[in-house]
């Protein structure tokens, strides 16, 4: 018999306490990399080539405030701007959709957003049949997919913030966006129905390059300054990044929790080291009476706790890599997260809190067992 | 016939190093839950104690809030005189038409910034809601642009000290004192004459209308009469009603705390095992003993039961007297249901902690089932020999 | 003068046992008489058995056959249930170890037979009382063993194994652990519990100066009785 033979014979001597033991540390990693992967969706916003490139421009009072449709003339004149677009955000409940709809209802001038949905891919023919009707949409994959849609099926939407309903029919279907949810429509179709109001949400602009978005946003924000209707123009990214700090605390409160569970799973390792030693100690007694030396013995046990933790880890992160891998997360939490990716990093983090709580759980026993004389662990009894 | 409660409770108090890791595992998952709990309970009893339970809201029919709510001055004419409305000593329909507003401010503290929910109210819509009185300065003047904001708000945003003004667009709005909304939603509302609301943030809609119905009956005639009306499509409820439903925010919270709790419990019951265990292993010869003196197995596994259990009880109210500490604690967090900031309390109820200590003792008594079962597996004479 | 009764009657006693995959005699077809008020010491070298006959009298193991009568109970009969009340009210244990609760105080400790009965919280405390005393240690009552000597323990145990008032009292090497002076106490006081209060006392030791404080001597030797 080898040594790692006797230490693997040992870790299964009671396998009920190493199945419950190995599922604590599994499922308390698990837990770790979802909230980990979780905060990580949640604070780093969608974002695909062409946000960098585009800006959102809004009423400086709040993002529930309107916008005079006339600002138009004003932005196009804007040097560093090659399309603008109004942006409503309309919200509205989908009809069969109980008490919220995952995904967003956005009214634009189609003929004004080629440029700013340059990575909607779309065939020519659709986006035309979209432009040319004035109660048309174009839909993301997603939603089809989601609700088996196709084109020529109609949509409705109760209004939630604005006070009229919408018809739409699908005139196409887009994908290849990083958010291929989205519902969008005419601006027009919604102005005939609130009455020509002459006001629109937010307005959508592209930048001709990158480097200038900054320079870009402040002539936004110069030209309407003192006006009746001041703006706040930011980058998709400030926009989305604007959010989330709303939410003030997402990011203690996640780390938190995070901390609280690694404290758990910290108890549970150490407290299953416990036992499997107790357990054992007439058995290292004896080990130590034969002559086997300090430094062997703590091996034996370094090496079980190793191994409790390594395989909790394996199932727990390895597990939740295979879970996001094939779960189809967007459907599951009805669009909260489109995506779920589990990074090489955080599976490194997973396994290195792995390993360290094997190593600290292996301490306490291998003090007790460097501290009882060979007679006292002798007399324990089993 | 059962063994005596003091040798469970003094062997669980005699070990105390060794216990040391249940109690506070214990006391760490509990305190989890009570805090997250007690979030999400501030959070609902700020809503659930709002509203005058004579007062009717009106809103458009499909709006889920009222800041998003957009109904007419055509609206409030049809309306006014219906009878079911109460009148006042000089015979006008007691009925306020109120215009919601949210504000993108800055925090204390490049806190960064946050919607603030501002109400244009009018005198009478002050009259229907008595919770809400001034707690420094004055009231606003109408056809000024001065505005009340929440004592607890001011707190929270830069330049809402009495007497200072802040910018919101290109309007400077005057703050000219501070109120209190007595635990309720108004404590998260900033309120202002309603017609210089209008005109600074160009509404020429109303957001809601709140009116006092003549009594309860006639109340629910009223809401009927709303309700079954196509033209208006207007949608009337209880005020308290309104605000009793606005669960958006605390229900995930709730749903949170009880999750962590659950997870969290399996570390705990874990220490708890283990620490059982232990204590199983040293008394050996003393639970033999004690089977031999003629006590039962079953004797044997409720002391232990018992030792087990108050162990995570004391766990569980060192946990509850840590989250304790933060009862009344006033934070705040952004509102699902309005999209604004609300202010509420940390609330830790009675109820809660109770909860608390029953979940602790689950636990404990989880964790010592299997060493109270091995020690009274013990056979009698085994337990004698050991040395 | 009347015969004294037999208060133990063993007949043709034989316990063997599997030890992982050999079979181990304990005990050898053992036949015994013990009257009351005697006191008997079961002598003999380790692993000879007597623990294990001891442990038969006194209800705590069950032979492989043969039967074991104490005052007309055949207790290889019984059931554990039955058992457990038959000991408490039936033999008082000493152990060479003592096996005091250490979360209880001496008196507690003596008390604990007696929370099996129906008697009351009175009526307890009065016979804790007289058992403490009996063993010269009442005033020492409310202390806990960690705070007695080793042999105020054995003799707080003593009083424990008394408190019930049991006809039998079985002692297994009750001096191991005491120094001398001790030892002494602790065995006159055994021997007065069998000439004064007429108990059946059984002791097992492998001590003959122990044993001398018997009135008689049995010896067991591979599990077999050999004189």
């Amino acid at each position: 018999m080898n040594l790692p033979g006797f230490i693997i014979r040992n870790a299964f001597r009671n396998k009920r306490r190493l199945a419950l033991s190995v599922s604590s540390v599994a499922a308390s990693l698990f837990l770790l990399i979802t909230l980990q992967v979780a905060l990580r969706e949640l604070t780093n916003p969608i974002s695909d080539e062409g946000s960098s490139l585009r800006i959102i421009v809004r009423n400086k009072v709040s993002l529930a405030q309107p916008l005079p449709a006339r600002q138009l003339q004003t932005l196009e004149r804007i040097p560093g701007i090659v399309a603008v677009s109004p942006f409503s955000f309309y919200g509205g409940l989908y009809k069969g959709d109980e008490k919220f709809t995952s995904f967003a209802q956005f009214a634009v001038d189609p003929a004004r957003t080629q440029l700013l949905l340059a990575d909607a891919k779309i065939s020519k023919a659709q986006t035309e049949a979209w432009i040319a009707d004035q109660t048309s949409c174009i839909v993301g994959r997603m939603t089809t997919d989601r609700y088996g849609l196709k084109i020529g099926d109609r949509m409705q939407f109760t209004g939630q913030i604005y006070p009229c309903d919408l018809e739409l029919k699908i005139a196409g279907i887009y994908h290849g966006t990083a958010d291929d949810r989205n519902v969008i429509f005419h601006q027009k179709y919604l102005d005939e129905l609130l009455g020509n109001p002459g006001t629109v949400g937010t307005w959508w602009v592209r930048a001709a390059f990158a480097a200038e978005v900054p320079l870009v946003t402040e002539r936004i924000n110069r030209a309407f300054a003192n006006t009746s209707a001041e703006v706040r123009a930011e980058s998709e990214r400030a926009f989305v990044l604007g959010f989330v700090s709303m939410w003030a605390n997402i990011k203690t409160l996640i780390g938190g929790i995070s901390i609280v569970v690694i404290f758990a799973l910290l108890l549970v390792t150490v407290s299953t080291m416990s036992m499997a030693i107790r357990e054992r100690f007439r058995e290292l007694a004896i080990l130590k009476a034969l002559g086997f030396r300090r430094r062997e013995l703590f091996a034996f046990i370094l090496a079980e706790s190793f191994g409790l933790a390594m395989g909790g880890a394996i199932f727990g992160a390895g597990g939740a890599w295979v879970v996001y891998h094939l779960l189809n997360i967007q459907k599951l939490t009805s669009g909260l997260f489109i995506r779920f990716e589990v990074t090489p990093r955080m599976m490194g983090l997973a396994f290195s809190v792995a390993a360290l709580l094997g190593v600290l759980a292996a301490i306490a026993p291998m003090l007790t067992v460097a501290r009882t004389s060979v007679v006292q662990g002798l007399k324990t009894l089993d | 016939m059962a063994l005596p409660i003091r040798y469970s409770l003094r062997n669980a108090l005699v070990r105390w190093r060794s216990t040391i890791a249940t109690v506070l595992g214990v006391a760490l998952v509990v305190f989890v839950f009570v805090l997250l709990q007690s979030l999400a309970t501030g959070i609902e009893k700020s809503s659930g104690n709002t509203g005058d339970p004579r007062n009717i809201m009106v809103m458009r029919k499909g709006s889920t809030a009222e800041s998003t709510s957009l109904i007419s001055r055509q609206n409030l004419q049809d309306i006014r005189y219906f009878p079911e409305i109460a009148r006042n000593a000089a015979g006008e329909p007691v009925i306020s038409a109120d215009v919601l507003v949210l504000v993108n401010l800055p925090r204390r503290n490049h806190g960064g910034e946050a919607n603030v929910l501002l109400r244009g109210v009018t005198p009478r819509g002050k009259e229907l809601r008595s919770q809400v009185h001034l707690v420094a300065g004055r009231w606003f003047e109408p056809g000024k642009r001065e505005v009340v904001v929440s004592a607890k708000l001011a707190k929270r945003f830069a330049n809402f000290d009495v007497g200072q003004s802040f910018k919101s667009g290109s309007t400077t709005l005057t703050v000219v004192g501070w109120l209190a909304g007595g635990g309720s939603a108004f404590d998260s509302e900033c309120w202002l004459d309603a017609d210089e609301c209008r005109a600074i943030f160009e509404r020429d809609m109303y957001s809601s209308f709140l009116i006092r119905a003549v009594d309860d009956a006639a109340g629910e005639k009223f809401i009927q009469r709303i309700e079954a009306d196509r033209r208006f499509k207007l949608k009337a409820e209880l005020e308290v009603e309104y605000y009793r439903k606005q669960t958006m925010t605390a229900a995930p919270i709730k749903w949170l705390g009880n999750f962590l709790a659950v997870t969290m419990s399996i570390g705990a019951v874990f220490a708890a095992m283990n620490t059982m265990y232990a204590a199983v292993g040293a008394r050996t010869r003393e639970i033999g003993t004690l089977r031999v003196l003629g006590f039962r197995r079953r004797a044997v596994i409720v002391a232990l039961l018992l030792e087990g259990g108050f162990l995570a009880l004391l766990g569980g109210l060192l946990g509850c007297a840590v989250a304790f500490y933060w009862n009344g604690y006033t934070t705040a967090t952004m509102g699902m249901d309005t999209f604004s900031e609300i202010v509420f309390e940390f609330s830790v109820t009675p109820m809660l902690v109770a909860k608390g200590l029953i979940f602790a003792v689950v636990v404990g008594l989880v964790g010592t089932a299997l060493p109270a079962v091995r020690a009274a597996r013990l056979p009698v004479i085994a337990a004698l020999k050991s040395l | 003068m009347a015969a004294p009764e037999n208060i133990v009657t063993i007949r043709n006693l034989s316990k063997v046992y599997a030890q992982g995959e050999i079979q181990v005699t304990a005990l050898d077809n053992i036949s015994l008489d013990l009257a009351a008020g005697e006191f008997l010491a079961l002598m003999g070298p380790s692993g000879s058995g007597k623990s294990t006959l001891l442990h038969i009298i006194a209800g705590i193991d069950r032979p492989t056959s043969g039967e074991c009568l104490v005052q007309g109970v055949d207790v290889t009969k019984l059931n554990e249930s039955q058992l457990a009340d038959w000991r408490n009210q039936n033999v008082g244990f000493v152990f060479q170890t003592f096996n005091l609760i250490p979360v209880l105080t001496a008196f507690e400790n003596v008390e604990l037979p007696l929370l099996l009965t129906r008697l009351g919280r009175a009526q307890r405390r009065r016979q804790v009382q007289a058992a403490l005393e009996l063993v010269g240690l009442a005033d020492r009552a409310h202390h806990l063993p960690k705070q007695l000597s080793g042999g105020q323990e054995q003799r707080a145990a003593i009083a424990r194994a008394l408190v019930t008032d049991p006809q039998i009292v079985v002692a297994d090497e009750p001096t191991g652990n005491l120094d001398s002076h001790s030892a002494q106490d602790v065995l006159g006081i055994l021997q007065s519990l069998s000439r004064q209060a007429g108990k059946t006392v059984i002791l097992v030791t492998h001590d003959p100066k122990a044993a001398a404080f018997g009135s008689r001597s049995i010896h067991l030797e591979k599990g077999e009785l050999t004189r």
